[in-house]
């Protein structure tokens, strides 16, 4: 009777690690999304990833400190400004990016610079302190589910990511445009000389790049907690670790990645938790060392 | 005044201390079919690439259709009328058959008519549906060239089609290219195959070292002792 009980606690505390990894890691997906997708179009590798997290995190911010607590306005917020900004940053770098002779090592060193820039002017802004976005969200009772408590607010960020993932799912696979970044992640010059307006559509996916970071930012307090304005760095490596375990320049890798990476931290945190930390490079590692391609790899990167 | 479709004047394209153009000037009149032949490493390809945009030359200039397009992108090329097929074609292979001429019939055509079904011209209607990821390099070229016919040319540069194509394959494109010709194309194939070349044309421009060495028949090009010279050895 009494070993029943125990195996019964354990099955639950693991499903509840797998259960709740799942949730972390489809935000996670949608964390590191716009770096492959970046990758992809245009050869960037955007150290500023996590930075532009970051911005989207104090987007929401400045609007939970003017009475917001619900967090769709700092979204729609997101979409429009990081959307328009990422729309017009591009025409003055992207050409010159990728048509230079080394676009992932010289877009490394841009975004470096971006990274230092966008965390010099929040420290300004908004000060060292870490901050907390009290959504309403965070108050809500934990839900019931197979005997174990989740927190409503990761369930609420896993599921605007979902939504936003397959969002850029239907535009890749189901418009035009989707086919033809598509065809620019095949072959650039082929697609010029298929008539379609690469820098256009590059400018698109640059501004979706952004957008789905920022939006990560504004779900971030639902499942990181505090923010702060360094907090793009540990976030850029991360994303870097999702996106390399699924496989670099593959948008439905980072999905694979996500999860994978959401399940093993929450195992790790289960069973482990002073190892947690280190679950990324780990992870990064292995695959670098079984699988250099990713898990969805087809030994196409040339990086 | 009555323009040519293509005037490339005094074309020079320099890679580092390279000159893989060094003042070449090549004419094509609508309905025309000029060949380029050359050893490897003459410039054909980089003339190619230049007149399609892929490179900017350092000096001279391309008009098309009367207006000076040096140094347009591909893209704006593309949709006024000049296409060009690719030595070694890179289909979208995350996309179908279809799909990728049905890319390049919305972004490139821009108003013209152009053939009805690429993909029938070029022989890949029985595979519409199929992932591009799976098809052989012949069928690779000939998407490349159905891709390019999609875009409704008006001026198209053929780089190297024919290559590993065996004789009735050989026979059956060059009797396409002819009917584009005859349909008002103007045309610039690129071919090793010399057999190939004199099927189509009686143009033919010899390229060496970045230059025209000799322009007239195959036949002439023969008897021309620089012509001799480059292909035999001296």
């Amino acid at each position: 009777m009494q070993t029943f009980r125990v195996e019964g606690r354990l099955l639950r505390i693991l499903f509840y690690a797998i259960i709740s990894g799942m949730l972390f890691g489809l935000f996670f997906a949608l964390m590191s999304l716009g770096l492959n997708l970046l990758f992809g179009v245009m050869r960037m590798v955007n150290l500023a990833h996590g930075d532009f997290v970051m911005v989207g995190a104090f987007i929401a911010y400045v609007a939970y400190t003017h009475g917001i607590l619900s967090p769709w306005l700092g979204l729609a917020l997101v979409i429009v400004i990081l959307g328009g900004l990422g729309f017009v940053l591009y025409f003055p770098i992207g050409p010159r990016l990728t048509g230079s002779y080394d676009p992932e090592m010289l877009s490394l060193i841009l975004f470096f610079g971006v990274s230092q820039i966008l965390e010099a002017l929040a420290v300004m802004v908004f000060g060292n302190n870490p901050v907390a976005v009290g959504y309403h969200v965070l108050t809500v009772k934990p839900v019931n589910l197979l005997g174990q408590a989740y927190q409503p607010s990761w369930i609420l960020a896993a599921g605007v990511s979902v939504i936003v993932i397959l969002a850029v799912y239907g535009y890749l696979y189901h418009t035009r445009l989707g086919y033809a970044t598509r065809a620019i992640m095949g072959d650039r010059e082929e697609s010029e000389s298929t008539g379609i307006n690469v820098h256009r559509v590059s400018a698109i996916v640059f501004a979706l790049g952004l957008v789905t970071a920022g939006l990560a930012g504004v779900l971030s307090p639902l499942v990181i907690g505090s923010i702060y304005p360094t907090m793009g760095l540990g976030l850029t490596i991360t994303a870097f670790a999702v996106v390399i375990i699924g496989s670099l320049g593959n948008p439905l890798g980072s999905i694979l990645g996500g999860l994978i990476y959401g399940i093993s931290l929450m195992l790790m945190e289960t069973y482990l938790s002073t190892w947690s930390t280190m679950v990324p490079y780990v992870l990064l590692l292995l695959i670098l060392l079984l699988r250099p391609t990713g898990l969805l790899g087809k030994g196409v990167r040339r990086a | 005044m009555s323009h040519k479709l293509l005037e490339v004047t005094q074309v020079v394209k320099v890679f580092g201390g390279f000159r893989a153009l060094d003042g070449v000037t090549v004419q094509v009149d609508a309905g025309e079919i000029l060949g380029i032949v050359g050893p490897n490493g003459s410039g054909k390809t980089t003339l190619i690439n230049v007149i399609s945009g892929l490179y900017r030359p350092d000096r001279g200039t391309v008009h098309y259709q009367g207006r000076d397009v040096t140094g347009w992108n591909p893209t704006r090329l593309a949709r006024r009328g000049i296409n060009r097929t690719f030595q070694l074609p890179k289909p979208f292979k995350s996309l179908t058959v279809e799909q990728n001429v049905d890319l390049a019939a919305h972004y490139g055509k821009k108003g013209r008519p152009g053939i009805a079904d690429p993909l029938e011209f070029a022989g890949l209607s029985n595979i519409r549906q199929q992932s591009a990821s799976q098809l052989t390099t012949a069928q690779q070229k000939a998407l490349d060239l159905a891709r390019a016919l999609a875009t409704a040319p008006d001026l198209l540069l053929v780089d190297e089609l024919a290559a590993g194509l065996n004789p009735v394959e050989l026979d059956a494109l060059a009797q396409k290219l002819l009917f584009l010709a005859h349909q008002g194309m103007g045309l610039i194939v690129i071919e090793h195959l010399l057999g190939f070349v004199n099927q189509l044309t009686q143009r033919v421009v010899v390229m060496n070292a970045g230059r025209e060495i000799f322009e007239g028949t195959l036949t002439q090009a023969a008897e021309n002792p620089e012509v001799v010279a480059v292909y035999m050895g001296e």
